[in-house]
């Protein structure tokens, strides 16, 4: 059952794109316009104590940034090693740090001046919207394409889930670099517009838990079963993304540059060569009756080449058109 | 003996389509990709139909439809390809190599099943 997808029959659909943000800012003063800075430029702000920081930064794993202040912790020495240990625990993570006086990182000691991006003051917060849109906001995505790919997702979503309800996060965009879940795929996306993957993320016991609720004897209860669903998971969007957006370019697109996929395991991060921040979608689906509850993260990153002016929408020859899974007899 | 042979490198695709055509009391072999498919058919002369994905590592469904009827020159079984693809240039491939039909997956029994009707197999 989808609960979604009447949305994008409205012509106006507008996929508003956010970002979290985690703010570590204890300052009275400054709360109402980071709270107000943050509601009017998309950010979902996300405050800890300072206790339950680190765990905070395991769990949440789809961050844009974080703010920071130069008064955060009970002492200057505090300040530092929050800092530093931030940086050292994820070193892909922007830290901009905002300082009483200047606008700039002039004047931090050279030993915790490497943690943080830039700096902004309070007196001046266009420099953190000018920060904001070169970390996090830094490529355009054409309102189409998100829509699009929302529509197809949760299309293919449906059809190999159909006893479950589906829902979506606005989608956003991340700078992690960690990996949800157990299990991922990934597969290219070329095109003249774009290079890049496409890449799935989700946990194993959740899905083997969903699949055991349904009435499929073909199908085995192990690992290999949530392999090859991803899989064919995978296999129906990037055809449906290609089908709608590529079509024929790729095989003429000549570009062979390629760079290195590192993946490392026992700290369960990907790179993929580029600090380009991530476009992320997050699909919940849910099964109504027993609660149980599958979360699929879907990330694109366009890490070989990214030009969204060229994008467009393939057009098919409407008399032609066949839908999905009916005979077309030649 | 069987009559249907279904290609796919998706182990889920495979067992599925398999399993709906066995239930409908349709003998069925599987294979894991084109390379593995052509195998099947240079073994099993009572193959009637293939279904078969396009794309596949190893070989792909197109380059072993164009090799069913070309180098093993069966030209009697019918070709249905059921893919993720709908590309009209893929499509025109597919007719000049010789399939029968096209199907856009996700997959419907009840499609597969008209096929074979259709196709008298």
């Amino acid at each position: 059952m989808n609960k979604n997808l009447n949305k994008f029959d409205n012509k106006d659909f507008a996929a508003t794109l956010v970002s979290k943000v985690l703010v570590l800012d204890e300052s009275v003063e400054h709360q109402d316009a980071i709270k107000q800075f943050c509601e009017d430029n998309n950010l979902i702000a996300l405050k800890v104590r300072k206790n339950r920081l680190m765990s905070v930064l395991q769990t949440n794993i789809d961050l844009g940034a974080i703010l920071y202040s130069e008064n955060y912790g009970g002492s200057t020495k505090e300040n530092v090693e929050i800092a530093l240990k931030i940086h050292a625990f994820r070193p892909e993570l922007p830290i901009i740090i905002r300082r009483e006086n200047e606008a700039t990182l002039d004047g931090l000691s050279e030993i915790i001046s490497p943690a943080f991006c830039a700096a902004y003051s309070a007196s001046d917060m266009g420099t953190l919207r000018q920060l904001i849109d070169e970390y996090i906001f830094s490529l355009v995505y054409p309102n189409a394409l998100l829509r699009g790919i929302l529509e197809v997702t949760e299309t293919v979503l449906a059809s190999q889930f159909r006893e479950l309800t589906i829902s979506w996060d606005t989608p956003f965009i991340v700078r992690d670099r960690v990996i949800f879940g157990e299990v991922f795929s990934l597969i290219p996306l070329v095109s003249n517009w774009c290079r890049g993957y496409m890449m799935l993320q989700t946990e194993e016991e959740p899905i083997l838990d969903v699949l055991g609720l349904f009435n499929r004897p073909y199908v085995d209860s192990n690992f290999r079963a949530v392999n090859s669903l991803l899989g064919e998971i995978t296999n129906l969007i990037w055809g449906s993304f290609k089908n709608r957006y590529i079509g024929d370019v790729a095989a003429s697109f000549g570009s062979q540059v390629q760079v290195p996929l590192v993946v490392n395991h026992k700290h369960k991060y990907i790179s993929f060569g580029t600090e380009n921040p991530q476009l992320c979608f997050l699909y919940t689906l849910v099964d109504e009756k027993s609660g149980q509850t599958v979360k699929l993260y879907q990330r694109f990153i366009f890490n070989l080449s990214w030009s969204p002016e060229d994008f467009k929408e393939i057009i098919h020859d409407v008399e032609a058109f066949v839908d999905s899974g009916e005979l077309e007899l030649f | 003996m069987a009559e249907i042979l279904v290609v796919d490198d998706s182990s889920l695709v495979r067992d599925e389509v398999a399993a709906f055509l066995t239930r409908s009391g349709l003998d069925v072999v599987t294979a894991v990709d084109g390379k593995d498919g052509l195998s099947k058919i240079q073994g099993d002369s009572n193959i009637k139909l293939v279904i078969s994905d396009v794309n596949m590592p190893n070989m792909d469904g197109l380059t072993m439809v164009e090799k069913i009827r070309g180098e093993l020159g069966k030209k009697q079984i019918n070709i249905i390809m059921l893919t993720t693809e709908s590309n009209p240039s893929m499509k025109e491939r597919g007719k000049a190599a010789g399939i029968n039909g096209w199907i856009v997956k996700p997959f419907k029994g009840e499609a597969v099943l008209e096929s074979i009707k259709k196709l008298a197999v």
